[in-house]
């Protein structure tokens, strides 16, 4: 009799680790709101997002503008903007305008 | 060998060949076979290297994937390597692993950088890295396949497969597979781990974000001024304000700057004087450079510091062919980073 053995080999993967995130809430409105604008540090991300800003102020009346250049497109934003923006700002809008 | 220490999952089959089809149909190869990771052959490479299985060589900094010893060893085995190759490999994980190379990035972004190895040291002679005749060409093992290895450990460990995070517009044939050592015996200066700090006996890895080379031919010229000229040129093509790049200088060109005497630092000088144009020049080649605020023109170098363009020796004896090697994101969103070898 001839016993079929099986071969077994790795699984080579390594798999994400879930993150568990939360979204923030979402105002009703832009009126009377500080508007973040975060650019990426592309070449266009500060035209559009200045051209983006202008299409919602023709809605709302926004309290201030609060406008920033992470500076580089490919490295995180560094963490004093971050911070920066989250206690100044109602919403921020960020864009890549590559 | 059971694997009993082995975590991984096991996947059974009835026939050696379904094994590499299967590999490339989930996605875990890069498109050409594989050697089966069996348990056996992964415990021998992780013996190579004293590591335990679970040992956590590194974690990749934005999506935060931990990366063992095993898991380095599968991938490893898949590429064809042999044990003794093992502790290079780990030692290029932990490298890529340093939030300064910047992994993420450079394995998504269209500009499609490849990860070049180099090895340097003694290590390199041991295991057979090849330094010499056709340095980025097929036919050595330990090159063709150490680099494959971090290639896959790219894609399976890290998940950047190609148009899922890995969205590189052309890519280059180096992210297949791209490792290489420094050819010691025609290195007429210390090596380059040594430029970089560590001692001259300690073996090292270095990795670089690697996008593809720019061939350097000269072979009119003796003296360095004629020769390094061509580097120049090659250089230009990089772009201005770079923050590395390097210079691959084969065994003909360095003969000669050699015989006249030259050192490292001097070639490098050169190098640096000689790659500067005009922000208006720079205009008219494509780049965004203005000049300085008050309207007036300025000089732009290819490297924005001396320091920043690293070279290597490395080549066949016949030929004057050298390469010039740009990094990804001007070498400022990736800097290479150099380990010396454990043990």
């Amino acid at each position: 009799m001839v016993i079929a053995t099986k071969l077994g080999v790795l699984d080579p993967t390594v798999q994400p680790i879930p993150a568990h995130a939360v979204v923030a809430e979402r105002p009703t409105t832009l009126d009377g709101k500080v508007v973040g604008l975060l650019a990426n540090g592309k070449l266009n991300s500060e035209k559009l997002l200045t051209a983006i800003s202008e299409v919602l102020a023709d809605s709302y009346s926004f309290k201030t503008v609060v406008e920033r250049n992470k500076g580089n497109a490919s490295r995180p934003c560094p963490a004093p903007i971050i911070e920066e923006m989250a206690k100044e700002c109602d919403v921020i809008i960020t864009a890549s305008g590559d | 060998m059971t694997g009993a220490n082995l975590t991984s999952a096991i996947l059974e089959f009835d026939e050696e060949s379904e094994i590499a089809e299967e590999y490339l149909r989930r996605g875990w190869t890069d498109g050409l076979p594989i050697t089966p990771p069996t348990p056996d052959r992964v415990l021998a490479c992780l013996a190579a290297a004293g590591r335990s299985p679970s040992e956590i060589v590194g974690t990749e900094p934005t999506k935060g994937r931990v990366i063992t010893a095993e898991k380095i060893a599968v991938n490893a085995v898949m590429a064809g390597c042999l044990p003794e190759y093992f502790p290079v490999i780990v030692t290029a994980v932990e490298a890529m692993c340093e939030p300064e190379f910047n992994l993420h990035a450079i394995t998504a972004s269209t500009m499609g950088a490849a990860v070049l190895t180099v090895v340097s040291g003694p290590i390199a002679k041991e295991i057979g890295i090849n330094s010499g005749v056709s340095v980025f060409g097929p036919g050595h093992r330990a090159n063709a396949t150490i680099g494959r290895a971090i290639r896959l450990i790219i894609i399976n460990a890290t998940g950047s497969s190609s148009g899922e995070i890995d969205k590189a517009t052309l890519g280059h044939p180096g992210k297949f597979s791209w490792c290489m050592a420094e050819a010691d015996d025609v290195n007429p200066w210390e090596p380059m781990h040594a430029t970089r700090g560590f001692d001259a006996g300690d073996s090292t890895v270095s990795i670089f974000a690697a996008l593809s080379g720019t061939q350097v031919a000269n072979h009119h010229a003796q003296a360095p001024e004629e020769i390094l000229v061509s580097f120049r040129d090659a250089m230009f093509s990089v772009g201005p304000t770079q923050n590395e790049l390097v210079a691959v200088l084969c065994p003909e060109h360095i003969g000669n700057i050699k015989a006249a005497g030259w050192s490292k630092a001097q070639v490098r000088q050169f190098l640096f004087e000689t790659s500067q144009r005009s922000d208006a020049d720079w205009r008219a080649a494509g780049e965004v450079v203005p000049p300085n605020t008050d309207g007036s023109s300025r000089m732009v170098p290819v490297a924005s510091e001396l320091d920043n363009i690293t070279i290597l020796v490395a080549g066949g004896a016949a030929g004057a062919f050298s390469s010039i090697i740009p990094l990804w994101g001007a070498g400022a969103g990736s800097q290479s980073v150099t380990k010396r070898v454990q043990g």
